[in-house]
């Protein structure tokens, strides 16, 4: 077990330095630089020039580069172009907001999905199946940023029972806090239950239809614990994989919920980046949730023999 | 075996979706890109059977011309996706190793980056359009194909006819093609038709961050995306779209279903 | 819900924080709460800055002069000011008792000082080369011959010098006390003369602006950037929402006084409710149809011209608009004092004449690229409506969507075939022209490359005779719309909904809000 978590941490390294890489390149092969959208339509030339000197921006890539990851090896992430605020503090305060949101609405969502996918994979093809399968599409098929504007419109201005705009951060008060959250949480809860349910209920078939199931009906076994014993443990390795991608991507930053809810979370922090072309901002989330990523799938991973105790993490 | 409901409103539904966007090549109630500003967001009437835009286009015209366009870059995105991934999940998966480790590093320094913003960074890059559209989103999602056709591949290859075929002196190939790749149809199936949806929705939502398909051609994902300060004056904007989205999401995945059940090798003799 | 109502706990302690300091708590702190619909950059005026910046960074700071409602050029923080005779050194007369924020009272040397900082390149302002070699002119000498008066020698002598001190985008070339800076010359807060000085910024989140009780107003009327300026609440938050859907949520559900820079789709909405009130006002921002004129195609002027005519520019200014700009085709906006008669014509649809062209070109379809963003919402709909009516005639235009740095990244290096665009608001006419015609070859961004007009711009910068000025614009007009290097559509205008018990608000031809003279009934 420790020798295996030991092998993963060294894997990660390759895999960190491949996204460094991996990173730098994309970001400066995109179009534009930070320099223009400063300046807008009115760029002179010179000034431009003279800007790009000093960001540093005029210099060899590969030289950028080298100096970038010899900075990051000292947890220097560098200063925003666009605030000059430095970076890793200002992700690290982003990915506050957004981990609080992932992490509860997918644990939420799991709590439903995994459930309704199991009863629905129970009784295969009925109408109640077909009622299942067709809310969970419905859910998945609806974009977070009209459900979420329908919510916003519903409970904050039709209703008024929740705010519409603002944020407060959990460290300064956390029920006010949570009141801010509550639609983008059930925002997200409702769409990953679309996703989560589809993927339980398919799992839930496979195993439903193996012959230790079949055997412990003919023997009698009530169908409850059939289901409880049985199937649930059984199902919920694949959905656990997924939810570990799930979790992965969404600490990424789920952007088009924060801004439509106004919260200052990491997704949001990344895309004004890429349009304002704030490289340093870029790299520093696009790495830092790089990480965050592969430290989740690592957990993910490390839990899979808990669940199928065929596997082994030799 | 009798034709369940499920596989007849999931193959309606589909034929639906097939039949409006073939139509839509030869005829549509009016030309879905035709301007007419004396007629701006009309609600839904005889002559406009689904109201009009901002710009006075027919939204029936322009709902079954995106037909063509959203379905043709999700089947395009999901065929490159499930080709590609699937490829690396099973040859990782079965050969574990130092191969495994090193494609997987790859793979996972890929998965590592959010998906949306990985496509929106590659849109910038190669520009937005269909064919833009279809790479960003295709790479976006292959890691993750890759990943879950792997984890499906460990559990099985640990079962007692894979090892059986071993023991009698098959080929890994030739193991890996009889046995595991069979196996891994069923996540597999459910995962592309999940993605089906992906890309329906993440084609709005790159519109709803600024980038997406741009016009002449209409998509249910950049009309949905545009819909949306209209959302309280004018809901049969977003209805539209966001109906065919639903809908075809649902006969994709009854569908599916209904596919992986007579795929499924287990089922042939259950 | 149980969140909403302070516990009793709360009540008790405001309730003895009141008893203990009763002046302040007497009458309840009055917010002006809108929006923005990204952060800003910096507070330092000037220099890290976008246009939002520059909106907030004026409640702050003031310059020696500012530009009027009509943009003509008003004293600031100057009471006057005389040119010498050969309209090299402006002598500045300062206003007496003006206060900064940190109480201190602004003499000549805190000009002297300001002005020496924005001309040293280690500040980085924005605007330092438009006094460098070439820019209008050279600053020789800045003097303060008395604690009142300041004295600035150019090299030459140029009608551009007050407006660009004026220039919103250049910070009005702020004066500032010395304790903006550290030590090693970091900007550190701005410590200026304006209504407003600055609070709390937390990022991504809000600003705000709490009102700055030793203002020394001037008299007169509130007047652009320059007259009186009150600040009637006692603090004005920024918040930043960039989604505008929320943002309108936001005003109708209370959590907003005002927003600006509204979006056309939601001021039609918003036009219809009763708790709300809009505000329309011509603005100076310019969007149109940029050519390029060296492009195998496009370089036939015919093709541009018959482009031109096929466009019911009217019509699009409308649509798009919604009846809130009028079509213009002329670089000047319709707001500036210049333009007149001769600006007024531009192309008349006149579909047999393009059509004729296009025959003489000898078009047969070739498919032109335009490039358009989706960032600016009028922008993407005029590209959409110029493709229709150009396709009426047969013209095939393609748009391409690009991210707004991808198209600037174009725009700088000339690097399209057409592209829909706007230009933000230029407050002297000289600069209208400025920002379109120059050479090419060394500035790819130019729109339009014709050396006579580049004399003409040259002449109208160095005089200050409004006739003799009027002349030259009226005759680079005409040259403008037989040349067709671009097709100016409309002018933007300032949309903002505020809510129904804010009074006082006004919009004006520069596109920024302005909240002082704004209260909270």
């Amino acid at each position: 077990m420790l020798g295996y978590l030991a092998r993963r941490l060294a894997m990660t390294v390759p895999t960190l330095l491949l996204v460094a890489i991996a990173v730098f390149t994309l970001v400066r092969l995109i179009p534009g630089d930070p320099v223009q959208v400063m300046l807008g339509d009115a760029a002179e030339p010179a000034q431009v020039a003279q800007m790009r000197a000093q960001l540093g921006l005029d210099q060899p890539i590969p030289l950028q580069f080298v100096h970038w990851l010899a900075k990051l090896l000292t947890g220097d992430f560098g200063h925003s172009i666009t605030d000059n605020l430095a970076v890793l503090p200002l992700i690290l305060e982003r990915f506050q907001v957004s981990a609080i949101i992932v992490l509860v609405a997918v644990g939420l969502a799991a709590c439903v999905a995994v459930p309704a996918g199991l009863v629905a994979a129970w009784r295969q093809n009925s109408a109640l199946d077909l009622a299942v399968v067709g809310s969970a599409t419905l859910l998945l098929s609806i974009p977070s940023f009209w459900l979420g504007l329908l919510l916003l419109l519903l409970f904050g201005l039709k209703l008024k029972w929740l705010p519409v705009i603002g944020y407060v951060p959990f460290s300064e008060n956390f029920w006010q806090a949570m009141v801010f959250m509550v639609l983008p949480i059930a925002t997200l809860t409702m769409i990953e239950i679309g996703v989560l349910t589809r993927m339980a209920r398919a799992a839930s078939i496979e195993v439903l239809r193996l012959e230790y199931v079949t055997h412990a009906r003919a023997k009698g076994v009530p169908e409850w614990l059939v289901l409880g014993r049985h199937v649930l443990p059984n199902a919920f390795a694949p959905t656990w994989t997924l939810i570990g991608l799930v979790l992965g991507h969404l600490l990424g930053g789920i952007a088009v919920i924060e801004t439509v809810f106004t919260l200052p979370g990491l997704g949001r922090l990344l895309v004004d980046s890429i349009f304002a072309r704030d490289y340093p901002v870029v790299q520093g989330c696009l790495l830092f949730t790089a990480v965050i990523y592969v430290v989740v799938n690592l957990i993910v991973d490390l839990c899979y023999p808990l669940f199928d105790p065929r596997v082994t993490l030799a | 075996m009798k034709v369940r409901a499920n596989t007849a409103i999931g193959g309606s539904l589909m034929a639906l979706v097939l039949g409006a966007a073939v139509t839509a090549a030869f005829w549509t109630p009016f030309d879905p890109l035709r301007v007419n500003l004396r007629a701006r967001l009309q609600p839904p009437s005889s002559l406009y059977w689904l109201g009009t835009d901002e710009f006075g286009r027919d939204v029936l015209s322009r709902v079954m011309a995106g037909a063509a366009t959203s379905v043709v870059v999700a089947l395009l995105t999901v065929a490159l996706a499930i080709a590609v991934g699937v490829m690396v999940g099973v040859v990782t998966g079965y050969l574990r190793g130092w191969t495994d480790r090193v494609i997987m590093a790859v793979n996972d320094a890929l998965l590592a980056f959010p998906g949306i913003l990985l496509a929106l960074a590659v849109m910038i890059v190669v520009g937005a359009n269909k064919f833009g559209l279809v790479l960003a989103l295709g790479l976006a999602y292959i890691p993750s194909v890759a990943r879950v056709v792997r984890g499906t591949v460990l559990s099985i290859r640990e079962k007692e006819y894979i090892e059986a075929s071993r023991v009698i002196g098959n080929s890994e190939v030739y193991s890996m093609l009889r046995h595991v790749l069979p196996n891994a149809v069923a996540p597999v199936a459910v995962l592309a038709t999940s993605m089906f949806g992906w890309v329906l929705l993440a084609e709005s939502a790159l519109s709803f961050l600024g980038l997406g398909v741009p016009p002449p051609a209409p998509t249910w994902g950049n009309m949905l995306a545009a819909s949306r300060p209209y959302m309280e004056s004018a809901v049969w904007l977003g209805m539209a779209p966001g109906l065919c989205i639903a809908l075809t999401l649902l006969g994709i995945n009854l569908l599916g279903d209904s596919l992986r059940d007579r795929l499924d090798p287990r089922m042939a003799h259950g | 819900m149980l969140m909403r109502r302070p516990s009793g706990a709360v009540v008790v302690g405001l309730t003895l924080a009141c008893l203990a300091v009763m002046p302040t708590c007497a009458t309840a702190e009055t917010v002006l709460r809108t929006r923005l619909n990204a952060d800003i950059r910096s507070t330092d005026p000037g220099t890290n800055r976008d246009a939002n910046t520059d909106g907030v960074v004026a409640h702050m700071v003031e310059g020696l002069v500012a530009f009027r409602e009509d943009t003509s050029i008003g004293p600031m923080l100057a009471e006057s000011w005389n040119v010498s005779n050969d309209g090299k050194t402006y002598t500045f007369h300062l206003r007496k008792g003006v206060k900064f924020h940190n109480g201190a009272t602004m003499t000549a040397e805190d000009v002297v000082w300001s002005l020496k900082r924005w001309l040293d390149p280690a500040t980085q302002w924005r605007c330092l080369s438009e006094f460098g070699p070439s820019g209008i002119a050279r600053i020789e000498r800045i003097e303060a011959p008395d604690p009142q008066t300041v004295a600035v020698t150019l090299d030459q002598p140029t009608a551009l010098f007050l407006p660009t001190l004026a220039r919103p985008d250049c910070g009005q070339t702020a004066i500032i006390h010395r304790d903006s800076v550290g030590p090693d010359g970091k900007w550190i807060a701005p410590v200026g003369t304006g209504p407003f000085k600055l609070g709390e910024w937390k990022r991504g989140q809000y600003i705000d602006v709490a009102r700055f009780d030793n203002y020394a107003s001037r008299n007169g009327p509130r007047s652009g950037y320059a007259g009186a300026k009150t600040a009637e609440v006692d603090r004005v938050r920024f918040n930043v929402i960039p989604d505008s859907s929320a943002a309108k949520a936001g005003l109708l559900s209370g959590s907003l006084d005002a927003i600006s820079a509204l979006g056309v789709p939601d001021l039609e909405d918003l036009k219809s409710r009763p708790e709300v009130q809009i505000s329309v006002t011509p603005a100076l921002g310019l969007t149109g149809i940029l050519f390029q004129t060296r492009d195998p195609l496009l370089k036939d002027v015919r093709i541009r011209r018959a482009i031109a005519l096929c466009l019911d520019t009217a019509q699009i200014a409308d649509v798009v608009m919604q009846g809130t700009a009028r079509a213009n085709n002329s670089a000047l906006p319709i707001g500036s004092p210049f333009y007149g008669e001769v600006q007024a014509h531009g192309y008349t649809q006149n579909i047999a004449e393009a059509k004729k062209l296009l025959v003489e070109a000898g078009y047969r379809g070739q498919p032109i690229k335009m490039i358009a963003n989706k960032r600016y919402g009028f922008v993407f709909d005029s590209a959409v409506l110029v493709q229709a009516m150009a396709q009426a005639l047969g013209i095939n235009i393609e748009i391409e969507v690009l991210d707004w740095a991808t198209q600037l990244d174009r725009y700088n290096r000339g690097d399209y075939q057409a592209m829909a665009f706007v230009y933000s608001a230029r407050l002297d006419p000289s600069l209208s022209f400025e920002m379109l015609t120059g050479p090419k070859a060394t500035q790819p961004r130019k729109v339009w490359d014709n050396p006579e007009v580049q004399e003409m711009l040259r002449q109208s910068m160095m005089t200050d005779d409004t006739a003799k000025r009027q002349a030259l614009f009226d005759e680079m007009h005409r040259r403008f719309i037989k040349d067709v290097p671009m097709i100016v559509l409309f002018n933007g205008a300032e949309l903002a909904a505020l809510r129904k018990n804010i009074k006082g608000y006004a919009g004006w031809l520069y596109p920024q809000p302005r909240f002082w003279g704004v209260s909270v009934q």
